[in-house]
């Protein structure tokens, strides 16, 4: 609960630390605030406290979550500092609303109340819409922005009123006291509550990103700023699967029958559309965003397993594909700059002359996403697979190892393009912050490959 | 309080969820089929609206004060989205001169 209030206080700060025009010491100050952070989460662990009449719990499934979250904003901040020196205005504002989209994020982690998720879910989205937005004068920026807010505020209008039906069903917004109101029922729900519950998942799963509401994505992810997409990758597909895995854990797990075959085609429908959509595609940032929406559906997977263990698999999985996916989304700012703005995979021919040490990170983060081992993002799908199948999931199992296959065909198209020699090589500029990261991150992965197979919650 | 409960109640409670679900239907298809910005973003206020008619409707039958609680909420954070909505357009407009959604198609696969 500190954590929350600080991580608000701390946006408010760092706005107002704009007005000083010195734009070094924002991320320095957003970087030590979220330390502060960081140690109140550790904190709380263990501790289990309620606050709001027990609308928000802070359980060490949330904290671990958070705790993660805030991990991956610090790395991303440190590499905003080189990404914002050229930016002239409104840095502050950049910054403020990324902690304010994290304090959303911990919410969302933390409610067992339809009204906290709601307000979670909408505390993360409204900073997003602007920071999608933030190259004014491009158009594909502009459009990246209206496109997420159009959908997604037309999926909070059924999110809503998917609410409101279960209200009327259940008369509560407890998702305890929901889940023994559903339980009564013994799979034969009245059609009011069904329709009710099947709008709340839709509303969820437009958040993370599952086929088939995934169509805003890969739009979003190429118009939006590159760190600003990063950060949706990451802290955003985080935060809504920690929400999804806590709706369906506290309040409507076992599924009727009904909704849950409707997650298991989503999380089919996730694996196909993503890996097989990603196989055509030469824009970097739409193909990480084929991928990340792949990545949903191994996510899906672990949670529809509902097994104890699942939680941890999850943090995991996200954890590592957050740690991963930073650094590549860097390693292709730098590139399209050295490259006058081309966006397409041929940006990173010649890579391996310009800078051998770079495309080798490059290769194991690729690695890791494609799950191949000694990296963590191995463990990560091995993880899964082992708790698909020791439930008895053989089928989905065997479809999500094929497509996994798939996957690796096309990170392997990356790989390709950064060992292909190019005539006329333009010189990378790397700064020291940023190579050092890069190197800490890939480190970081391989390390996580061999040792830490699983976190603690 | 206890007035405004019993003269909901004096309507049926189907006339109220038909009513919220007829609003819903229009509010989407004016998301699916309109062309101008500006007359989305009133359907998608006429959407969150339906939610928080069937909220007040359904609060005062289960005689539960929570869901009208809720629908303070649902306006507060529809406002703040409306402003961040409308700032977007006007963006836009500076840029392309003009409110057609079919000027949206520089992003596509």
């Amino acid at each position: 609960m500190n954590a929350l209030i600080f991580t608000t206080i701390l946006g408010i700060i760092i706005l107002y630390l704009g007005l000083t025009k010195n734009k070094k010491i924002l991320a320095p100050a957003g970087i030590a605030g979220l330390l502060v952070t960081l140690f109140l989460s550790f904190n709380d662990w263990g501790l289990g406290s309620a606050y709001f009449h027990n609308m928000v719990v802070f359980d060490n499934f949330s904290i671990a979550f958070n705790i993660s979250m805030i991990i991956i904003t610090i790395v991303i901040f440190l590499f905003g500092i080189d990404y914002y020196k050229m930016m002239e205005f409104h840095v502050a504002e950049q910054y403020s609303l990324m902690v304010f989209a994290l304090v959303g994020a911990f919410l969302m982690t933390s409610f067992s109340n339809l009204i906290i998720l709601f307000l979670g879910i909408e505390i993360l989205s409204i900073p997003l819409y602007i920071l999608a937005g933030g190259k004014k004068f491009s158009f594909k920026s502009n459009e990246a922005s209206f496109k997420y807010f159009l959908l997604g505020s037309f999926a909070t209008a059924f999110f809503l009123f998917g609410i409101a039906l279960v209200y009327g069903a259940s008369a509560t917004f407890y998702l305890p006291e929901i889940k023994t109101y559903i339980a009564q029922f013994k799979g034969n729900l009245p059609p009011m509550l069904l329709i009710g519950l099947l709008f709340i998942i839709i509303g969820v799963a437009f958040k993370v990103a599952v086929a088939p509401f995934h169509f805003w994505s890969p739009d979003v992810y190429e118009g939006s700023p590159t760190l600003v997409t990063a950060f949706m990758a990451t802290v955003v597909k985080t935060a809504g699967f920690a929400a999804f895995y806590r709706l369906l854990g506290i309040g409507l797990l076992p599924l009727p029958e009904s909704l849950e075959k409707a997650l298991w085609v989503m999380t089919g429908l996730s694996l196909l559309i993503g890996n097989l959509v990603a196989l055509k595609q030469y824009n970097f940032k739409r193909l990480l965003a084929y991928s990340s929406i792949a990545h949903s559906g191994f996510i899906m997977l672990a949670m529809l397993s509902q097994h104890d263990r699942s939680a941890s698999v999850i943090l995991y999985y996200t954890f590592v594909y957050s740690i991963a996916s930073v650094p590549l989304f860097i390693i292709f700012i730098l590139v399209k700059r050295a490259s006058n703005g081309l966006d397409h995979l041929k940006a990173f021919q010649g890579l391996y002359k310009k800078a051998p040490w770079v495309a080798v990170f490059m290769t194991i983060l690729l690695m890791s996403m494609a799950g191949i081992p000694p990296t963590a993002g191995f463990i990560a799908k091995y993880q899964v697979f082992i708790l698909s199948i020791s439930q008895g999931y053989l089928g989905i199992s065997i479809f999500a190892i094929l497509m996994a296959v798939v996957g690796i065909y096309y990170y392997f198209n990356v790989v390709r393009e950064v060992f292909t020699d190019r005539d006329h090589l333009e010189p990378l500029v790397i700064t020291k912050l940023n190579a050092g990261l890069i190197i800490v991150c890939g480190i970081a992965v391989v390390v996580m490959g061999i040792f830490v197979w699983h976190l603690p919650i | 309080m206890n007035e405004i409960t019993s003269a909901i109640q004096l309507i049926p409670l189907e006339h109220y969820i038909v009513l919220s679900v007829t609003l819903f239907s229009i509010g989407m298809m004016g998301v699916l089929f309109r062309r101008n910005i500006i007359a989305i973003l009133m359907c998608l206020e006429l959407m969150f609206n339906s939610a928080n008619l069937l909220l007040a409707a359904f609060s005062a039958y289960h005689s539960d004060p929570s869901g009208q609680v809720f629908v303070f909420f649902i306006m507060i954070v529809a406002a703040a989205e409306v402003a961040v909505g409308l700032s977007i357009v006007v963006m836009m407009k500076r840029n392309v001169e003009s409110v057609d959604i079919n000027l949206l198609n520089r992003l596509k696969w």
